[in-house]
């Protein structure tokens, strides 16, 4: 009797996630109101922001390598790690993303790109060298989901208001003292405040998104391996790397921290990805659920 | 996958496609009528062995199935672990028939021991007229085939042969459309 799959369902995550994007399409939609009740001439400006937002995210990939000093490298060049990425495609059934490689010794990995025809995988040597292929794979599989998932993708929508936002905070500040209009004189400043609580809000939903995309990541990576414990393995030997080097992740600089204008100070106190503890946790009940299907 | 999937950040592992490995057995009379291709007689099927118990013992009696049968059909089969960490069984036989049938007797094995979506594909080896190696892999996410001509030297592949091939085989076999999807195997113990 062919079972449906080997995991059970991760339906607590899948209600926080849902939760999330509840509250974030509900606050953007508040925000959109407010943008056009207070901006009925301002249509040209979104039109520039919507268009910064495509650029970002389709530039995004090749400025996140070259900020990396990554390189994309060919089967013959890295062939244990094309041959890795090929086998892991086939089980998740992804197209073949670029594969990329950054010289640095600090252990990470990374994906990128908008979709799973246009995405690039990135190992740094400095993980290649500390995990073994297992954990590698565990590591891997992690980074072809979040292609599969189009996280890139989810994580720049969701973020697009927050750039608005951010914009007219910034522009607020800027000029908002300066143009005495004496008819749209309070609601530009009401206009400030509520993208000051817009950003602030959506700020940390992302965050909070972040996190759950990330487990889900892990879920995926679990699934596509088949070997739970092995990338637990890996992040224990990640985050013991990781805590001598003062630097968070890679993938929330490239990707998200981009889009704010005030990236530094408040992204140390709200993280994109959840404790290690509990991925690690979330990890482990994976491999006991695997393993009690063995009766 | 759909929209909600997208948004639900939604990933379960594709179960096998509608089993086409049948699709070999005609295809293969063109291949060596037409193409001058001959047999290695030599299959293997590769996947993902999983640490937990009841999959070892699955994969244990799948090998005394295809033994047993291989005692009359002339089938004998083996395995090996490669350095990713996949498994393969080996099948040998000098008849191609037999081998697609000790081919889909593995991978039946697997799936009714619930595991169907551990299996990655089934190649199956060819010698042309100069007796140099191609495959033809067999994706089982996606129930399509794709060739894989190995040319000297480390990682190289022989596109144009490959898709020569896929020409020549025409509509005979259901071929991958998407060029990206070829995956190689390196190292194909067959």
């Amino acid at each position: 009797m062919p079972r449906p799959n080997s995991f059970g369902k991760d339906t607590g995550l899948q209600v926080r996630m849902a939760l999330t994007f509840f509250l974030l399409g509900l606050l953007y939609v508040v925000f959109g109101a407010v943008l056009v009740a207070a901006l009925k001439s301002a249509v040209p400006v979104i039109i520039i922001l919507v268009g910064l937002a495509a650029l970002q995210l389709f530039t995004s990939d090749k400025l996140a390598l070259a900020a990396m000093g990554a390189r994309v490298v060919t089967p013959q060049e890295a062939p244990q790690l094309h041959a890795m990425i090929d086998r892991l495609c086939v089980q998740a059934d992804l197209p073949k993303p670029k594969v990329a490689v950054a010289n640095t010794a600090m252990p990470n990995a990374f994906a990128l790109g908008r979709s799973p025809k246009n995405a690039t995988v990135c190992a740094t040597t400095g993980i290649m060298e500390l995990l073994t292929p297992a954990e590698l794979e565990g590591v891997m599989a992690h980074e072809l989901t979040h292609v599969a998932n189009r996280d890139v993708m989810v994580m720049t929508l969701a973020s697009f208001f927050a750039t608005i936002a951010a914009y007219i905070v910034q522009f607020g500040f800027l000029f908002g003292g300066t143009s005495n209009d004496d008819d749209d004189g309070p609601s530009a400043m009401v206009l400030v405040l509520v993208s000051l609580v817009v950003y602030f809000v959506s700020f940390l939903l992302m965050q909070a998104l972040s996190r759950y995309r990330e487990f889900s990541a892990d879920r995926g990576a679990a699934l596509i391996t088949g070997r739970p414990s092995a990338l637990a393995s890996a992040l224990t030997k990640i985050s013991g790397g990781m805590a001598r080097i003062p630097k968070q992740d890679l993938r929330a600089a490239s990707e998200l921290q981009a889009f704010f204008i005030f990236p530094t100070s408040i992204g140390g106190l709200f993280a994109t990805h959840p404790p290690m503890e509990k991925r690690i946790a979330a990890l482990e009940r994976l491999e006991s659920q695997l393993q009690g299907q063995a009766v | 996958m759909g929209f909600l999937d997208i948004l639900r950040g939604k990933r379960e592992l594709k179960q096998p496609a509608p089993d086409r490995l049948f699709a070999m057995s005609t295809a293969f009379v063109k291949m060596e009528m037409e193409l001058s291709l001959s047999s290695a007689g030599k299959a293997a099927i590769v996947f993902q062995p999983l640490a937990t118990a009841d999959f070892d013992g699955i994969v244990k009696d799948m090998e005394e199935v295809v033994q047993g049968t291989g005692s009359d059909a002339g089938t004998t089969v083996d395995r090996t672990d490669d350095e990713y960490g996949y498994r393969w069984m080996i099948l040998v036989d000098p008849d191609f028939d037999d081998l697609v049938v000790g081919v889909n007797a593995v991978s039946g094995a697997i799936q009714g021991g619930g595991y169907g979506d551990r299996i990655l594909a089934a190649v199956f080896a060819f010698r042309d007229e100069q007796n140099k190696p191609l495959y033809w892999i067999y994706n089982y996410k996606r129930g399509t085939f794709y060739p894989f001509v190995p040319a000297g030297g480390s990682q190289q592949r022989d596109n144009e042969r490959e898709l020569r091939l896929k020409a020549q085989i025409g509509a005979d076999l259901p071929v991958e459309p998407e060029l990206e999807r070829w995956f190689p195997l390196w190292g194909i113990p067959v």
